[in-house]
């Protein structure tokens, strides 16, 4: 046996089985079988890589291992006794006669495999089943034991079949349940639902007729004449009235002229001659055509006699809608998936039936229900009462634009007063403020709600200066508005200017007494003894304090200087090719001191760029912990994104790894389909050293308790 | 071969010689073979087989759903294509078929009139062969997993039982009582074996891994018991003294003489025993995988000069020589376990049953030269197309 032919019989074993191909390439195929001819010991090297191919977890690999197979058995003994003797094995592997081993995925390619390899066999036996027993053999097990039905299309082993049986046994279980449940729902409800559908009604009728009886005066005669209609003794045409729409006669016009008639009839009937009638009616023949507009929808309105009846119907119809009606249905939807008996089918649907009918009347109604959103909120008896004690009063909700000018004081938005603990703000600006926009006035009027609050509240500060405020009417609103050295007394031109430029500072004692004297500024005010006998002989009552007095006329003001927007970028080049966006002032948190950059992100300056060459060097050097090469080699390969791992560690398993990946690029990728976030999260959840860490953990909190009651027998035994 | 003949003619060996060297032949050439087939009864595996040592000519089969089969063997048809057909059977339809598993049957010694089959259904039942009906039934507390009858006894017809009980009883066909207990296991017997030597000699093989030789004159207790170490105390761990296997042992049979007992356990292992002694032979067979539950039927050969063993290995029987330990061939054609075989010895047939619902006959491949020499030679195909076209190799020109 020439070593090189081998080696080349080998290589095109693998090429042809590895192509991925649902059809073998012939020229490669011709040269395997000239290489096979020439030799027995090259059919029995062909033979073992076969089945090593065979013996592959890739459906792929297998069909084309097999059509090989297939194309050589049907040219050497030599090569049908080596697989007869061993069909056993290569059953296992094409049709999946062992149900532990199932074919491998894809499972598309499975399945042509295995009804490939079902056909084959067929023909195999009946070409070669005479003079191979085992072959014959292999047949009838496969017909008899395993079931497989040569003529079925699907071709599906007995193993497929039973899982397909076990599945339809399933879901029917499950149906019968649900049958079950059905029906015993059913049977529980129906007396409910009837009964609301009986309510309904008759809050329908009552409805309706309540309505009919607030117009006639005369209620009993009504139905009688509407019942008699259809005899055409009637004077009028009212038998072009439908029986419906005589029903549902709501207008009131025509329930007048209706009562009119009616009156007529009870007066009439007796008394069929023509003279009489023109006497008795006023009307000269009978040939008087009415017409009645009647509109076929009602229109119902909420008034306080019906109420509660309008009520019960909202309630019905919502009980209806959402509940019964949904479960009817459900019902029926099981009923039709499962096929039940004929008469339970049938009074679903009647039940289903008359639902939808009593919910349609219901909406003839076109009931007119009042705006009851607050009715339903309060409590139905004591409300009464407590509406008495306190006035309704419609709902304050944010902000309200424009607040009277007698009511700003209760605001607490004294116009005059605009002063606040905190913060000054001029006149003009605050009168801007009331008409600007919501945003700023919400949040505004929310501070004033609150210092409002605040001035009720007599521990407050700012009740205080309420009261000092009223105590002095006129001197200081000026001065705190102003806040500028200008008096008040300045043209208002000028004021206006001032006050643009004036800066807003906090309040303090000095503004209170600004260009006055401070009376007391600095004195430490010691109180005389009220004691009767004892007095200490010498008291100096006022202290004149140097430093106190200095704090309390100066004040403390910061230039902090203007804020100027950051102009430049960090642009220093990033992993994707861009430039860093970052407007740091000083320092980008992420690359550092910002530097200038040209426009590619290079460093301008020779002596900045040699220092970050250095840095970057060192940063590679001591990789920080928490970049575990071993686990972010794993996270790549879960997330199949690359995060640098293999750029800084292990540069011999990279060429490894790419090697491997990339083998048999014709193949369905089977670990792709695997890919999913579910096995991702498997493999994380699952693995080794995160399952013994939370072992570790769950031991460490056992051993924990059992210290703490080491000394209860019951926790110190387990 | 000619020169046996010779030898035979001028009378320089022994008769049995040239017997033993050609039965040794044939038994070497075992093949499974096209002309012999075997009736399909079965709709479930087929646990067990036997065959009469009367005449030869009728099996038994005992079915994993209850069901007996008698094969009649003999082709009388005078053509080379013969079909072992099923003579009778107690199918499912019968008043009195086991109710489950048939896990041995056995025919009585000296007449094909009656057979014995044991059952998971508690049961041992007596057949007549003519009416197809039990003659006697023993009913046990637990599953029977196999029965024995001695072959050679003469002064006593004693059926050994093993059941799940630890205990195994005798029971006895004269009085159709169960007269003995033999006590000492202490787990199930999957296997009871009389030795074809002492008729009183019997072996069983338990679930606690031994394998104890029992005098059943004895009352005390067992003879020995086989220890897989000899004796010596050092290799064996404390709780593994005294056993035959590590695994369960499942598997019993005698030589043709008696002189060497054979074991097998689930620890895949076979062992060979002297009978006489409780020596290990320590024959290696290497692995023999083993991972029946039950007890495991494999025969050796008879009349062979280097004797051989016929053991179920996976779906194909494992053919070894008996004392040079050495695995000569496999005999692949089931396409499921193996569970049974059965050795014909008159014509050095062999038949396997397995959970495929097969029962195999492996027959000598008779001497045709030709055909031998297109098996091994097939690329002279088109000389030999004449015996069989589909043993022609069918290169089409276009691939030169």
């Amino acid at each position: 046996m020439d070593q090189a032919t081998r080696d080349k019989l080998s290589e095109l074993v693998e090429e042809l089985t590895t192509s991925g191909e649902p059809q073998l390439d012939q020229d490669k195929m011709k040269e395997v079988k000239k290489i096979c001819k020439v030799s027995n010991d090259y059919i029995d090297h062909f033979y073992h890589l076969i089945m090593t191919q065979l013996n592959q977890e890739h459906a792929e690999i297998r069909l084309s291992a097999f059509q090989m197979v297939n194309e050589l058995f049907s040219r050497s003994h030599h090569f049908r006794t080596l697989l007869i003797t061993n069909l056993q094995e290569f059953l296992e592997l094409t049709v999946e006669t062992d149900v532990e081993q199932p074919l491998p995925p894809p499972k598309e390619v499975s399945r042509k495999l295995r009804t490939l390899a079902i056909q084959t066999v067929q023909s195999w036996h009946a070409a070669y089943g005479e003079a191979y027993k085992k072959l014959s053999l292999g047949y009838h097990f496969l017909k008899q034991i395993k079931k497989v039905d040569f003529h079925d299309v699907e071709a599906r082993t007995l193993g497929e079949r039973q899982r397909q049986e076990e599945k339809q046994k399933r879901l029917e279980r499950i149906y019968k349940e649900k049958l079950e449940r059905a029906k015993q729902e059913m049977e529980e409800m129906t007396a409910g639902i009837e009964e609301t559908l009986t309510e309904m009604n008759n809050c329908i009728k009552l409805l309706v007729t309540d309505d009919l009886n607030l117009f006639s005066e005369e209620p009993s005669t009504f139905p009688s004449s509407s019942g008699s209609e259809d005899t055409s003794e009637q004077p009028c045409c009212s038998k072009d009235l439908s029986h419906e729409q005589s029903k549902e006669i709501t207008q009131e016009k025509s329930e007048k002229e209706e009562k009119d008639e009616c009156s007529d009839d009870s007066d009439m009937e007796e008394v069929p001659e023509e003279n009489v009638f023109l006497r008795s009616t006023g009307l000269m023949s009978h040939k008087y055509q009415l017409e009645l507009s009647v509109a076929t929808d009602l229109n119902m309105r909420e008034t306080e006699e019906n109420e509660a009846l309008v009520n019960t119907v909202r309630d019905l119809q919502r009980l209806i809608t959402t509940r019964h009606l949904p479960l009817v249905q459900s019902w029926i939807q099981v009923f039709t998936k499962v096929g039940v008996e004929e008469e339970l089918m049938r009074r679903a649907t009647e039940l289903k039936k008359s639902l939808e009918n009593t919910l349609r009347k219901q909406e003839h109604l076109h009931i007119d229900y009042k705006n009851r959103e607050r009715r339903v909120m309060r409590a139905p008896e004591e409300g009464e009462e407590e509406d008495d004690d306190f006035e309704e009063v419609p709902e304050k909700e944010g902000y309200e634009a424009h607040i009277p000018e007698h009511l700003r004081v209760e605001y607490g938005l004294d116009d005059v007063s605009s002063t606040s603990s905190s913060v000054a703000k001029p006149k003009s600006s605050q009168s801007a403020v009331r008409n600007s926009s919501p945003v700023e006035s919400i949040t505004l009027s929310r501070l004033k709600r609150k210092m409002r609050d605040e001035e009720e509240d007599p521990t407050c500060a700012a009740a205080t200066m309420r009261v000092l405020r009223q105590k002095h009417p006129l001197a200081p609103p000026r001065s705190v508005s102003g806040g500028s050295a200008e008096p008040a007394a300045g043209s208002s031109d000028q004021g206006d200017r001032n006050k643009e430029e004036a800066p807003i500072v906090p309040f303090g004692v000095d503004l209170y007494y600004w260009g006055e004297e401070q009376p007391t500024a600095g004195k430490i005010i010691k109180q005389t003894s009220q004691h009767q006998f004892w007095v200490p002989h010498e008291v100096e009552e006022e202290v004149d304090n140097k430093e106190l007095s200095e704090q309390m006329k100066s004040r403390y003001i910061t230039f902090a200087g203007t804020f100027k927007p950051v102009e430049h970028k960090c642009r220093t080049p990033l992993a994707n090719g861009s430039l860093c966006e970052r407007q740091d002032r000083v320092k980008c948190p992420f690359h550092g001191c910002i530097i200038p950059r040209d426009e590619l992100g290079r460093p301008i300056n020779p002596e900045d760029a040699l220092r970050l060459e250095k840095e970057r060097r060192k940063r590679e050097e001591e990789q920080p912990d928490w970049r575990d090469p071993e686990l972010m080699r794993e996270i790549e390969a879960a997330t199949g994104e690359d995060l640098g791992s293999s750029k800084t560690f292990g540069k011999g398993k990279k060429g490894n790894k790419g090697k491997s990946k990339k083998k048999y690029p014709n193949l369905t990728d089977l670990k792709q389909s695997v890919n999913t976030s579910r096995s991702r999260l498997e493999k994380k959840v699952f693995n080794k050293s995160s399952m013994r860490r939370v072992t570790e953990v769950m031991n460490k909190m056992d051993k924990r308790k059992h210290e703490k009651f080491a000394n209860q027998f019951n926790y110190a035994l387990n | 071969m000619l020169s046996f003949l010779n030898a035979r003619q001028s009378g320089l060996d022994d008769p049995v010689r040239l017997r033993r060297a050609e039965s040794t032949r044939r038994v070497l050439s075992l093949e499974l073979n096209y002309d012999r087939d075997v009736d399909r009864i079965h709709a479930n595996g087929i646990n067990t087989l036997d065959i009469e040592i009367v005449e030869g000519r009728y099996m038994l089969s005992g079915g994993s759903d209850g069901v007996i089969v008698v094969y009649d063997l003999e082709n009388s048809s005078r053509k080379p294509h013969y079909t072992c057909k099923a003579l009778c059977t107690v199918g499912r339809s019968s008043r009195y078929v086991h109710k489950f598993s048939v896990e041995t049957v056995q025919w009585y010694p000296h007449d094909t009139g009656m057979f014995i089959s044991s059952s998971f259904d508690k049961t041992m039942k007596v057949w007549d062969t003519e009416t197809l009906k039990p003659a006697e039934e023993f009913q046990f507390d637990g599953n029977v997993y196999c029965h024995h009858m001695s072959t050679i006894a003469r002064k006593h017809s004693l059926v050994a039982v093993g059941t799940k009980d630890p205990k195994v009883q005798l029971c006895d066909l004269k009085s159709g009582s169960r007269i003995q207990i033999l006590q000492g296991h202490r787990g199930e017997i999957l296997s009871v074996r009389w030795s074809p030597r002492y008729e009183h000699i019997l072996a069983t093989a338990s679930t606690d891994s031994r394998v104890r030789v029992w005098d059943v004159r004895r009352a005390s207790g067992s003879l020995f018991t086989l220890d897989q170490h000899n004796g010596d105390k050092s290799k064996a761990s404390s709780e593994a003294v005294n056993t035959a296997h590590n695994g369960r042992a499942n598997g019993l049979c005698f030589t043709e003489d008696g002189l060497y007992l054979l074991t097998t356990g689930t620890d895949d292992r076979m062992r060979l025993w002297n009978s006489a002694t409780g020596e290990n032979t320590l024959v290696n067979y290497g692995k023999v995988v083993n991972e029946s539950r039950k007890g495991l039927k494999f025969a050796v050969s008879r009349g062979c000069s280097p004797e051989f063993v016929f053991v179920p290995c996976g779906s194909s029987v494992a053919v070894y020589g008996l004392h040079s330990g050495e695995q000569i061939t496999m005999l692949r054609g089931h396409y499921n376990n193996v569970d049974c075989c059965e050795f014909h010895s008159d014509y050095q047939e062999l038949y396997s049953g397995g959970k495929d619902c097969n029962i195999l006959a492996w027959v000598p491949v008779l001497r045709q030269p030709d055909i031998e020499d297109e098996g091994t030679n097939s690329t002279k195909g088109g000389t030999q197309a004449a015996v069989n076209p589909a043993f022609e190799d069918a290169w089409s020109s276009d691939e030169d």
